[in-house]
């Protein structure tokens, strides 16, 4: 009847990990990857001749160790590169703010810029990594489903509950009151140097279409931080390796894994089950699972079909917000650029990040709040060849640049028209930070919302799968009384970053629908 | 509070440091035969059984219907929603066919979200830190509450929680002065804008009264906002209540770790066993006691409690009745509210100044007029005019001077002219009131016109701080009962009448 027991479609980094923790328990899968890379968005590609080029995420700290223990990653070859800089941020006065992984570094950087924060700093990382610890149990906890609620739920969250409680009364009513405020309002609580500000709290508005001054902010950097803070972690070889290390695994576990194979359609029995997929070529497979990587509109609207689902579930999934606002420049550069403020390289093996303050954040938002592109944009980069000069040919260097904000949804314009313009306006910005940058590039690379869309099948662009918004976490994601990564098709299951907990490259969305698809196939 | 306590037989002073009771909802003579609702201006959220049980309309309380919404529009059309429901749809339908159709709808939600709220505005927030039964009872109950409602409803009720007011909107409706006009009362007391989230609730919260408040609906208290707080006042005087105006209050008396009475700016002391303050948390928590007395987690807490004002108020005499460019000549709509919210964008600009310290050129509006509802409030053929106004940052660049305040006032008028044309020739008076003239005149910090945001981080068990949302403060004797305290604000009566009843409790 079927031929295999679980098909994922997408060899994500998710979908791999569904696979690898499937097979690893002794069930037959099957991958089917539409592009010829792996890793969907956290792949490594020869964009250049000879640059491996991270073409999606390339910050690899919130991946959870309990995975690369749980599925032997590291057996499979998987090495980390621990930065002993995790964030370097240029200001425009010229001056450049650092903050390393070795605290009393940092307090005494952050003194620079103002002697009062570089006191409350500690106290600062360990409220943050108090409130995180509780945060990566909950990313590992499946939501309860609140209309039926099951022993089940009721003893995973029990057991969140009572970490929380073990806080103390005061950082368990804390971690409440901060989890729903602007991150701006959560940091003037702490800190009053626009440079700590800006450098800390930019990552709250990561890959969503909301300002500084936005509630939920402070979760969304929380949740940025997840992997401790500070911290930035690569993967040896490009983040394409963690798919790579993967992949290896599963096969070593009896999977099968097909690279450039489109499935075109999720095919239904007459029962309206999903007993297997119609591949682009006219082939159809079967099995007893379908579990799909894809995100959630993608999944319902192009491989279900509407016409099989319920008009008010429809619905649903056309209200998730996704609103990519998120674009990339990646560089191929003939030496390392000189920042302003710099007096070693070592600064910035972690990331690089143009945020000098969160009114720059919030301003950045205005813009793109009117379908505008960012006049001075947050920029995320690293230069990943200062620890890993494999990847690019000798004596060359690879830059990856994350800009936001580039509304997918241009107001008077289009994405084809404003694709190289784009790539400019990048350089021109940070070349303010780093004016040796422009004599530097040899080769480029622009990714616009709208090519992440057509390229790697991210619906408008959105790298979280749907903006993760207060209003579209836990039981709400990916839509709400459909947390717990089954669908309203039977047989058929959702692994992708539009699940819980989210977007990242944490692993966690398919560690968790594996364990509930293997529930099934018991 | 003071009504409740003297009619359980308490022996009850109410000290007012202005001459006259209200606070927020006062109603002043401050140009000669013309009353102007000097601050809030409309009133719904009054809780029913407040009024019942107070019997308010034996002591004066009459709420005339406000009935109308017009939203007129820059290209010189608009949007007119009345107490006829199909005529309102009709004209929705003007706009968008499919925002009539989804307004019902829309309207049924939001009817049983605030169903489902409701239980908890009349519920004094538990603890959930402590390991006391009570409290973990009573969020047993409430959760057993919410888990009971329709799976469709909970989670509307997650979003309503959640979102902001735009994109809340959103999902119902598609034309510019509909979705501007509801969207506004989501920022209302806010310093927020549409787009930001959090906002939805705020929108629930005003949505209350239309489904619980007393009336059903907006209305206009009968000789103003000060009508209301007079009738409570004349209850409380029935029961035995003493109320003293033109008596300041200087300190809280603490003896050890005990409030024993008040000393008063003229010197004198008054002694009580138990001592409430109606202030907002910063003035209860950091100048009527001592902050050296408190816990330091809570004057921090305190501290970072968010009371940014950023609402105005700018009260007209006119010399007869404003002529609409959309809607010419005297007729029923002036008897209605008239928004100034032709979009969503319109306010979400108004906040994109606001935010970096400067008031909204072109702000919101919410303009009533008191004297074609209750003609009492001016003298006859003329008329006072009402207008909220956001945004204006209680942290205004540079600071509040009288040119700002001026200017601020000529930029709502500004607004409105564009609408209506024959203002600027009407006005015989006004008075501008900037959040610092709210916070001067009423002590209001910062002139935030709920006593705190109503946002997530400062609602139920964690208003005004976490561990001291039962109206209790660390000291003996002492509470509170304001507007910072659970539910919030708005003319609802409810933190009063639910910290008379812990204080009952107590004694």
């Amino acid at each position: 009847m079927s031929d295999y027991d679980a098909i994922i479609i997408g060899g994500g980094h998710n979908g791999l990990v569904t696979a690898v923790t499937l097979a690893k328990a002794g069930h037959s899968v099957l991958v089917l990857e539409q592009r010829d890379v792996l890793g969907g968005a956290a792949a490594t590609e020869e964009v250049f001749p000879g640059g491996k080029v991270n073409t999606g995420a390339v910050d690899a700290s919130l991946f959870h160790d309990e995975i690369v223990r749980d599925l032997f990653l590291k057996m499979a070859g998987l090495e980390f590169i621990e930065n002993p800089a995790a964030l370097f941020a240029p200001q425009p006065d010229g001056r450049a703010l650092t903050l390393w992984t070795d605290e009393q570094k940092t307090v005494a950087d952050i003194a620079r810029f103002s002697p009062r924060d570089a006191q409350k700093y500690p106290a600062f990382v360990q409220q943050v990594n108090g409130m995180t610890a509780v945060l990566r149990s909950m990313m590992l906890t499946p939501p309860p489903d609140l209309a039926a609620l099951g022993v089940n739920d009721l003893a995973a969250w029990g057991k969140v509950g009572l970490q929380t409680k073990r806080m103390g009364s005061k950082e368990m009513m804390d971690f409440m009151r901060v989890l729903p405020m602007p991150v701006s309002e959560y940091l003037d609580e702490w800190f009053e140097s626009d440079a700590v500000q800006g450098a800390i709290g930019a990552a709250g508005v990561t890959g969503s279409h909301l300002g500084a001054r936005g509630g939920g902010s402070t979760l969304m950097m929380l949740y940025q931080y997840s992997g401790g803070f500070p911290r930035a972690r690569f993967v040896r070889g490009g983040m394409g390796q963690l798919a790579a290390a993967l992949a290896t695994m599963a096969r070593q576990k009896g999977a099968e894994i097909r690279t450039g194979t489109a499935v075109s359609r999720i095919q239904l029995n007459d029962d309206g089950q999903a007993v297997g997929v119609l591949l682009a070529d006219g082939t159809e497979i079967r099995a007893r699972v379908i579990i799909s990587n894809a995100d959630p509109r993608r999944t319902f609207f192009q491989l279900v079909g509407p016409q099989n689902l319920e008009p008010r579930f429809m619905r649903q999934v056309r209200n998730i917000i996704y609103r990519g606002s998120t674009a990339r420049l990646n560089l191929l550069l003939n030496g390392l650029p000189q920042f302003n403020g710099q007096t070693s390289q070592e600064q910035f093996t972690g990331l690089i990040r143009i945020a000098p303050g969160l009114a720059y954040v919030e301003k950045a938002y205005d813009a793109g709040k009117y379908g505008r592109v960012s006049p001075n944009p947050i920029l995320t980069a690293n230069i990943p060849t200062l620890l890993d000069p494999t990847l690019a040919p000798a004596g060359q260097h690879l830059m990856h640049i994350t800009m936001q904000y580039a509304p997918y949804t241009l107001h008077e314009s289009n994405w084809q028209d404003k694709r190289n313009w784009l790539g400019d306006h990048i350089i021109t910005t940070l070349s303010h930070y780093a004016p040796n940058l422009q004599s530097l590039i040899s080769n480029l690379q622009i990714l616009t919302p709208l090519d992440l869309e057509q390229q790697v099948g991210l619906t408008e662009g959105s790298i979280m799968h749907g903006q993760m918004g207060l209003d579209q976490l836990l039981v709400m994601r990916p839509v709400p009384g459909w947390s717990q990564y089954r669908t309203p098709i039977d047989n058929l299951y959702l692994c992708g970053a539009g699940t819980h907990p989210g977007g990242g490259v944490t692993g966690t969305p398919g560690y968790n629908a594996a364990r509930e698809v293997l529930r099934a196939l018991r | 509070m003071a009504a409740y306590l003297a009619k359980a037989g308490k022996k009850v002073v109410v000290l007012e440091k202005r001459h006259l009771v209200g606070g927020a909802s006062v109603t002043e003579e401050i140009f000669p035969g013309f009353k102007y609702t000097v601050f809030s201006y409309v009133v719904s959220l009054l809780r029913p059984d407040i009024v019942r049980d107070l019997r308010l309309p034996q002591h004066g309380l009459t709420i005339l219907p406000l009935e109308s919404t017009l939203t007129p529009l820059p290209n010189g059309d608009y949007l007119y929603r009345d107490g006829d429901h199909y005529r309102s749809l009709r004209d929705i339908a003007r706009h968008s066919a499919r925002d009539a159709g989804a307004y019902d709808e829309y309207g049924r939600s939001m009817y049983h979200m605030a169903k489902a709220v409701k239980y908890i505005l009349s519920m004094v927030p538990p603890d959930p830190t402590t390991l006391n039964p009570k409290d973990w009872l009573s969020l047993l109950d409430m959760a057993r509450h919410f888990l009971n409602l329709p799976q469709e409803q909970l989670y509307l009720l997650a979003k309503l929680m959640t979102m902001s007011s735009a994109d809340f909107l959103d999902q119902w409706f598609e034309s510019d002065p509909l979705k501007g006009t509801m969207s506004a009362s989501g920022i209302i007391g806010t310093y927020l804008g549409p787009r930001s989230p959090g906002t939805a609730y705020v929108l629930l919260h005003h949505y209350m009264g239309e489904i619980d408040g007393a009336f059903r609906a907006w209305g206009f208290a009968k000789g103003g906002t000060g009508g209301i707080a007079n009738a409570i006042a004349r209850a409380a005087e029935s029961f035995g209540a003493e109320i003293r105006v033109n008596a300041g209050v200087e300190q809280v008396i603490v003896k050890g770790n005990q409030a024993v009475g008040v000393a008063l700016e003229n010197g004198d002391e008054l002694y009580a066993d138990v001592v409430v303050s109606s202030l907002d948390p910063k003035l209860t928590f950091l100048k009527l006691v001592d902050p050296k007395q408190l816990p330091s987690d809570l004057v921090q807490d305190i501290r970072a409690f968010n009371t940014r004002g950023s609402s105005g108020k700018v009260n007209l005499a006119l010399d007869t009745l404003p002529d609409l460019a959309c809607m010419p000549g005297n007729g029923r709509h002036l008897a209605g509210a008239i928004s100034i919210s032709p979009s969503v964008d319109y306010i979400e600009r108004a906040y994109d100044q606001a935010k970096y310290g400067e008031f909204s050129e072109r702000p919101y509006i919410d303009c009533i007029l008191p004297s074609v509802i209750d003609p009492d409030m001016a003298p006859p053929g003329k008329h006072v005019m009402s207008c909220f106004v956001q945004y204006a940052p209680y942290d205004l660049n540079g600071g509040w001077t009288d040119a700002k305040r001026e200017a601020f006032g000529d930029a709502v008028i500004d607004t409105l002219s564009e609408y209506i044309p024959n203002l600027k020739d009407i006005i015989l008076h006004r008075q501008v009131l900037t959040p610092l003239d709210i916070e001067n005149t009423i002590g209001l910090s910062q002139g935030n016109i709920f006593q705190g945001e109503l946002s997530l981080s400062q609602l139920f068990f964690l208003r005004p701080a976490a561990g001291w949302a039962k109206y209790r403060t660390p000291i003996k004797g002492y509470w509170q009962c304001g507007s910072g305290t659970h539910p919030g604000g708005g003319i609802m009566g409810a933190p009063g009448q639910l910290a008379a009843q812990e204080i009952l409790k107590d004694f």
